[in-house]
């Protein structure tokens, strides 16, 4: 069983050029984590989300605090999808999931295939890139991210560059593969709704990247956006969301 | 695979759009493709190249035609053939001759490109992968790529005096700084994001190196380099020009210095129409073969 446990995780980006103050993206973050759970992370823009899972992917150091992701006592495998898709334009579609794969063979290139079907696309694995729209290079990065068998799968609004139309149905098929795969999850959003529809627990961080609210999310799955349930959660934390950010708006706690 | 064998992904939005844009894709990757009928020939880049050639040697005839120091296309072309037949140049004891200079200008192409373009891909990748290398040497690589080539042609000759070492010289010269330049640049404009996400999936570094350094340095290290071919062979002309006892260089201004306009023509002649070869036949297709993912411009640092 995959933990990741987050122990009062501090980050504070020193002054740049065209930032001449430091910045605290994260202030003291603690976040437990442990079997088939996913949890989502919800917070406006720059509150340190991003940064939060970049610590826990590896790519960025923590100034304080701890991040251990862990497969029954050893270091767990990561995969990560990103905001963007992160696709080596000059290799094909199955050259770039199979990049980030270990094992090479006729079986890895098979499965490949068969996680691209996974994201509704198929036929697309000999194409470039550039040859696919902005929606599809995001659902190849989904199908990376679940091709090499992560224990630990990081999600960092996967969703948020497409329109409406198709984010919706890549919620979707996110959630379907999910449902078939339980990895221990980390979804990054701002957004309440999705939040809702995908998390066992959410995790609601204000600017300065302090932890606001833990909610549990119990609601059957699979869960519909139209479904009443699953609205009348979505407005609760929708409430907790805008009471947090009247917090921060009117009580002086934005630094 | 199995425990996957009854997921059904729901009906969606789907391929049409890829499929045409894939097929868009390919037929634009290869050569232009010829014109539909109706089309305007115009749109045809062969037809307008062809269009080019022609009005050249039209500017030429015209010209020579007004302006009696200015060879004839008919003249030209006829001492072109004494050179290459070894005939004898009219009232001269001189003979034709025509492979040993060309051959020996191209070994020194050759050599100068086999020893330029490796040290300048080791000094653009130093200076791409290491600030403190940058600092250390981007300014001196611009400032060199900015001497003009007859700059290295007189230092070559200073240095070296009438050897095959002089022309040599120049031509690594040359092309050091080119290559270096377009290199650097290339890993430079390797992607963050994509180094961050082959760090976060653990993509082992002989891989990261070979597939995403090499792979996102490849297509300005090629510009860089095909810039490096035609500078290179420029600045052999002129080394030879003046300072050289053989090549193709040294054959034009032999004929200038005769008074023999029409040698002098035919040799500019030889010079041009090898570069555009070399350029259109080999350095362009090959260029395009490693973009074959891309129809973007490339990357061009002067
Ligand atoms: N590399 C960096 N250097 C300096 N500041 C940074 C850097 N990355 C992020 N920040 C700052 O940290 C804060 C949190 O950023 P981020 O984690 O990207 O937030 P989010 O993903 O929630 O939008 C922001 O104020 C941002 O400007
Ligand atoms: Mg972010």
């Amino acid at each position: 069983m995959a933990t990741v446990l987050i122990d009062n995780l501090t980050k504070i980006f020193p002054p740049t050029a065209t930032h001449p103050s430091q910045v605290q993206a994260l202030g003291g973050v603690n976040i437990s984590v442990t079997g088939n759970v996913l949890v989502a992370i919800l917070g406006p823009s720059g509150s340190g989300k991003t940064t939060l899972l970049n610590i826990v992917a590896g790519v960025e150091e923590p100034t304080s605090g701890t991040v251990r992701a862990v497969q029954d006592s050893v270091p767990a495998q990561i995969s990560y999808v990103f905001q963007e898709p992160r696709l080596l334009p000059w290799r094909t579609v199955v050259d770039n999931m199979l990049y980030v794969q270990d094992r090479k063979s006729d079986r890895s290139r098979r499965e490949a295939e068969f996680y691209l079907s996974m994201v509704g696309l198929s036929e697309v694995g000999d194409l470039y890139p550039s040859q696919l729209s902005a929606g599809m290079q995001q659902r190849v990065g989904i199908a990376r991210a679940f091709l090499v068998n992560p224990d630990v799968l990081l999600m960092d609004e996967p969703f948020s560059h497409l329109d409406a139309l198709t984010g919706r149905s890549l919620r979707e098929y996110v959630q379907r593969i999910w449902l078939q795969t339980r990895k221990t999850a980390l979804l990054v959003t701002h957004d309440v709704n999705e939040a809702v529809e995908l998390a066992d627990r959410i995790v609601l961080l204000r600017p300065g990247g302090v932890i606001y609210d833990d909610i549990p999310v119990d609601l059957p799955r699979p869960r519909f956006p139209d479904n009443p349930a699953v609205r009348d959660v979505q407005a609760d934390v929708l409430r907790r969301f805008d009471s947090m950010g009247a917090a921060v708006q009117f009580g002086g706690a934005r630094r | 695979m199995s425990e996957f064998g009854a997921f059904r992904p729901p009906p969606d939005i789907l391929p049409e759009a890829a499929a045409t844009r894939g097929r868009a894709g390919r037929a634009g990757r290869g050569r232009p493709a010829p014109g539909r009928p109706g089309e305007s020939r115009w749109r045809r880049p062969g037809f307008v190249r062809l269009l080019g050639v022609v009005l050249l040697v039209l500017l030429w005839v015209y010209i020579a035609f007004i302006n009696e120091n200015v060879p004839g296309i008919t003249e030209v072309l006829a001492f072109l053939w004494t050179e290459l037949s070894g005939g004898s140049h009219g009232g001269m004891v001189l003979r034709g001759e025509f492979w040993p200079p060309l051959l020996d200008s191209l070994q020194r192409y050759a050599i100068g490109l086999i020893i330029g373009i490796p040290m300048g891909v080791a000094l653009g990748l130093l200076v791409g992968a290491s600030s403190v290398a940058r600092g250390l040497l981007n300014d001196t690589t611009l400032a060199l790529l900015g001497l003009p080539t007859v700059v290295w042609a007189f230092l070559a000759f200073l240095w070296f005096g009438l050897t095959d070492s002089g022309p040599i010289i120049a031509v690594v010269l040359t092309v050091v700084p080119f290559v270096a330049v377009n290199v650097s640049a290339g890993v430079r404009s390797i992607d963050r994001g994509l180094v961050e996400m082959s760090r976060s999936f653990r993509v082992p570094w002989p891989r990261l190196t070979g597939t995403l350094l090499l792979g996102g340095t490849l297509p300005s290290a090629c510009t860089g380099i095909r810039l490096a071919f035609t500078a290179g062979w420029n600045s052999l002309l002129i080394v030879e020009w003046f300072g050289a006892t053989s090549g193709v260089g040294w054959r034009a201004r032999f004929w200038y210095d005769a008074l023999r306009y029409p040698g002098f023509v035919a040799w500019v002649l030889v010079y041009v129409v090898l570069i555009v070869l070399l350029d259109r036949l080999m350095l362009r297709p090959l260029e395009r073969r490693a973009f074959r993912w891309s129809e973007r411009p490339v990357l061009v640092a002067r």
